[in-house]
């Protein structure tokens, strides 16, 4: 047998292979009856017939009836833009923002929480957290032996490995520039499974303690250092005090663990000061086996650490063992802000599905006539419906081909806007989002055109040629204001969803945060961990580089803290009070390190006691407002001796010598927390600088620049930027996400009153007559205007109320991002209220005069 | 030799001949053409160029099945088999077939009764 759907090539030589056989049979018949061979093979091919046309008949047979109706289809649908090139226009730049902005913010949705990260296997990657369960410590790092205890006891892991970074000064330019640091653990490359592009990883002698000093360099590294040469390898790199050799180069996408970091460097398990079980260095990161789920790797590494706390009691026994996708790390809490945004440019779209499907549906009606004359001639409705699609598919797929041409135009000012979300570098325009485009335009062609579709071509074929029908004609204009309801519904609740978070942002603008902010210029100064080894010495630098700084003129305060004020960073410790721990009270409070001059530079006023002095005692404290007030009652502040408790060999210890005012040091949008300020220049080695001017802050960096770099050459100043800079930077995801959900509100409240002015506009022109012969009866025109407004209006009432039902429940979506006003604020519901009723007033006003303004005698003569 | 007093088929009846023809057994065009004729009694003469053009079409409809095999002198030919749904929709067009005719037979004596 062969193959009969073979190609058009193979089924024609078939059918000439059929013809042949029967001319043949008819010849052989003739033959048989007794004439000559020739005039036996003429009379059969007379006989046949025209040979070509029955093949011709045979192959059509054949051809994909599909193929030909979607070129007949398409051929209308083109005419159909060119016949009404304004209408057109108008959905196809509806449906090019609707789709564009959807896009645009599924590439972001695609790159950051969609896509693996960039690494093979990349779901096999978790991060993991070592977790204090009796103290309330917040530090989650590993320490070196424990993490290689992890990595050789477990049966779950490929690898597990670590890392943590420093800063080092590269000095060969005129000043300092700062250089980051990775120093990793053993097997750091095998977990994620990436392979240096030049050169090779760390051998075993290099990750152990006394071996070799090697580095891998980034390519960015690799570019401005040595211009991209492959002699690079091999080289001597002298940063800091340290001298390395190059070992490799790593490809140009690998940014672990951020962007930030050139350099990445073994830091030996073996070595003599990493033995210290008490440590926390590393955060570690683990490579899962095949198959294995998280809850598994989680188990097992619980077994494993339930092991070590009897094998060392101390600390192990009070450890326990955390674990989450590696990319839930990487792209931290910004999931939520992105689903919202998704969630709501969808429901943009969805309003201008429904905005087109009522234009579409007044539009089929006007070509109810064409569509009769079609049905008798024998299309079926099928056919009908299938060309009424097509023509919409048309329109759908211009505007998103637009909408991706206003995408990737907007590409780099999206990208701005998304500059600081995580994996930022990853969103581009890719063919997935092209491919999520085009699906885009199916489903709206889907959507707003098929009831259109359903609605135009449902009626029997008695109707045929019949004119309009009047109750057809209302039971359209119902779905049509069924359509403008659902689109104000909709845009109800985007508007709520946008006026709560503007609410929040507002109230945050007017929250005093306890400080002054304004003149203060921030900045970092490259340090390294080893220098906490000798904490006497680094204060030292520490309050040298102060007092320096104090002398700059221009200066007025200078200070350093371990954290920023008002830039969120929790560091929560628990401490028991003049030694006394009570089982059933824990006192918690957030530890901040702070310098002489603090207080001062953040202008924060003590209300009680001193601040905190020049070479006082390293256990000096200062408690807030709050602190004092939930945990010492009535007793006087100054005096308590506060000790952390905590299993780490040093417990920060010290007595109050003052109170100060409460401040938002966690952020606008958290209220004062009860915290402890530690008077010490050096928290740790990159404590931040905080510096009070007199004129413009940034004006003063580079004198600070140059000061820092005659007292210490060999440290570079990084991060300069002014306080103010850091707090908007914090807050910036927040106003991101309020200014993108109200312009997409303020879209769907523009197409939902379009819907109503077109479906009220519409409606006039379909009762014109009714209208006409009411005038003419003695109808007051106010009547008629009152009539068609209070109809737009109701509509517009019952969309809103819907709307706001609606709200209350989509609204829940936004708790955790307001600040100052509940999910159900009644006065943001009132205001979303007032102010729809207030915009379909408007955009009933001018068809409902128009509808008024009719001409009694010239709707009578046209009849 | 083109025949001189064809009768016209009635659209549709040749679909029901040739699936009538073809249920008893494999058969290729040229034999269906043959036998019409025969069992007609020369009566029904199917011209080639609907009869191939209605055999694809009923093959496309999947009324028939088609297979390339040996022909009674050895020849490779198209021989045509009915399906299961060839089957059914034969039944119902025999059915739908007789009424007809039976209805036009009542008529026509009914007509002349009264004539």
């Amino acid at each position: 047998m062969r193959d009969r759907r073979g190609s058009g090539a193979g089924r024609d030589e078939e059918l000439d292979r059929e013809i042949a056989f029967h001319i043949d049979e008819l010849t052989r018949a003739n033959v048989a009856r007794g004439m000559t061979p020739e005039e036996a093979r003429r009379q059969a091919q007379l006989e046949f017939g025209g040979r070509e046309q029955v093949k011709q008949e045979m192959r059509e047979v054949h051809t994909s009836q599909a193929m030909e109706s979607a070129r007949f289809n398409l051929r209308a649908a083109l005419r159909f833009l060119r016949r009404s090139p304004s209408f057109s226009a108008a959905v196809i730049l509806i449906l090019a923002i609707g789709i564009g902005a959807d896009s645009a913010v599924f590439s972001a949705m695609d790159a950051v929480v969609l896509q693996p990260l960039d690494y093979p296997h990349a779901n096999r990657l978790v991060a993991l957290y070592q977790h204090d369960s009796k103290h309330q410590n917040g530090n989650t790092f590993v320490a070196p032996v424990r993490l290689e205890d992890w990595n050789h006891l477990n049966s779950t892991f490929t690898a597990i490995s670590g890392y943590y970074t420093d800063d080092m000064s590269e000095t060969s330019g005129s000043l300092p520039e700062r250089v980051k640091l990775a120093l990793v653990a053993p097997r750091f490359l095998q977990v994620l499974e990436v392979a240096p592009m030049l050169g090779r990883d760390f051998t075993a002698r290099e990750e152990h303690f006394g071996g070799p000093e090697a580095v891998l360099i980034s390519y960015a590294f690799w570019q401005s250092h040595f211009h991209g040469d492959p002699d690079a390898i091999g080289q001597k790199l002298h940063v800091g005090s340290f001298s390395f050799s190059i070992v490799g180069v790593m490809p140009e996408s690998f940014a672990f663990p951020d962007r930030d970091v050139e350099l990445w460097t073994p830091s030996p398990p073996d070595a003599p000061y990493a033995q210290d079980r008490n440590e926390t260095w590393f955060q570690a990161i683990g490579r899962m086996k095949p198959g294995i789920t998280i809850r598994q790797a989680q188990t097992d590494l619980a077994l494993v650490q339930q092991g070590l706390g009897r094998q060392f009691p101390d600390p192990d026994a009070d450890l326990t063992v955390n674990s989450e996708p590696l990319k839930e790390t990487v792209i931290g809490g910004i999931q939520g802000s992105l689903w919202m945004l998704y969630g709501s440019v969808t429901l943009l779209l969805l309003i201008a599905c429904s905005n087109i499907a009522a234009l579409l549906l007044a539009r089929t009606a006007d070509r109810e006539h064409e569509i009769s004359i079609r049905f008798s001639l024998g299309a079926s409705r099928r056919a009908i419906v299938i060309q009424l699609l097509s023509e919409v598919l048309a329109l759908t797929l211009a505007g998103s081909l637009l909408g991706l041409g206003i995408a990737a135009a907007a590409a780099h000012e999206f990208h701005l806007l998304a500059k600081t979300l995580p994996r930022a570098q990853e969103i581009s325009l890719n063919w997935r989002i092209v491919a999520y485009s085009l699906a885009c335009a199916v489903a709206t062609a889907l959507a707003c055109g098929l009831i259109p579709a359903l609605r135009g071509t449902r009626r029997p074929l008695a109707h045929s040629l019949a004119q309009t029908n009047r109750t057809q004609a209302s039971a359209r204009s119902r779905l049509q204001w069924f359509l403008v309801g659902v689109q104000v519904m909709l845009a109800v609740t985007l508007l709520t969803g946008a006026g709560l978070l503007l609410r929040s942002l507002q109230n945050l603008d007017r929250v005093s945060p306890g400080f002054d902010a304004s003149h203060v210029l921030t900045f970092q100064i490259t340090g390294s961990w080893a220098e906490t080894s000798d904490m006497a010495a680094l204060q030292r630098r520490i309050d040298t580089t102060l007092d320096a700084l104090r002398a700059i003129p221009g200066v007025e305060h200078a200070a350093t803290a371990t954290f920023l004020p008002g830039v969120p960073a929790k560091y929560q410790v628990q401490f028991s009070v003049d030694g006394e721990q009570d089982p059933n009270r824990k006192i918690l409070a957030d530890l901040r390190v702070v310098s002489q001059g603090y207080f001062q530079t953040m202008q924060i006023p003590m209300l009680t006691g001193r601040t905190c002095r020049a070479g006082s005692p390293t256990s000096d404290m200062v408690v807030n407002r709050s602190f004092a007030a939930l945990y010492f009652g009535d007793s006087p502040e100054v005096g308590h001796v506060l000790t952390q408790i905590t299993n780490t060999p040093n417990p920060v210890e010290g007595r109050v010598v003052g109170v100060a005012g409460n401040d938002r040091e966690e952020g606008m949008n958290t209220l004062p927390v009860p915290t402890i300020y530690l008077c010490l220049s050096a928290g740790g080695p990159f404590s931040y600088y905080l510096v009070r001017t007199h004129g413009a802050p940034l004006t003063m960096a580079d004198a600070i620049r140059r000061r820092i770099h005659q007292l210490e050459p060999n440290r570079s100043v990084y991060g300069i930027s002014t306080l103010q800079e850091h707090l908007s930077d914090a807050s910036f995801n927040g106003r991101l996400r309020t200014i993108l959900l109200s312009l997409f509100a303020v879209s769907a409240v523009v197409l939902a009153c379009l819907g109503l002015y077109g479906t009220l506009s519409y409606l006039g022109r379909m009762r014109q007559r009714e209208v006409g012969v009411r005038l003419a009866l003695g109808a007051l025109r106010g009547q008629i205007l009152r009539g068609f407004l209070l109809q737009g209006i109701r509509v517009a009432c019952v969309g809103c109320v819907a709307g706001l039902l609606l709200s209350l429940f989509t609204d829940q979506l936004l708790k955790g991002m307001l600040y100052g006003v509940s999910t159900v604020d009644p006065s943001t519901y009132l205001g979303v209220l007032g102010l729809i009723l207030l915009v379909a007033a408007a955009s009933s006003v001018l068809p409902a005069w128009r509808a008024a303004r009719t001409e009694p005698t010239q709707v009578l003569r046209q009849e | 030799m083109p025949p001189t007093d064809k009768t016209d088929l009635l659209q549709g009846t040749l679909d029901m001949l040739i699936l009538k023809v073809v249920s008893m057994g494999p058969v290729h065009g040229y034999a269906i053409s043959l036998r019409i004729r025969q069992i007609s009694r020369e009566v029904l003469h199917v011209q080639q160029g609907s009869l191939y053009p209605a055999l694809h079409r009923l093959e496309k409809r999947g009324w028939l099945t088609a297979e390339w095999g040996e022909s009674e002198n050895g020849r490779q030919a198209k021989f045509y088999r009915l399906s299961a749904k060839g089957r059914r929709q034969l039944t119902a067009e025999e059915a739908s077939w007789n009424r007809l005719s039976e209805a036009v037979a009542l008529i026509l004596q009914t007509a002349e009764q009264q004539a």
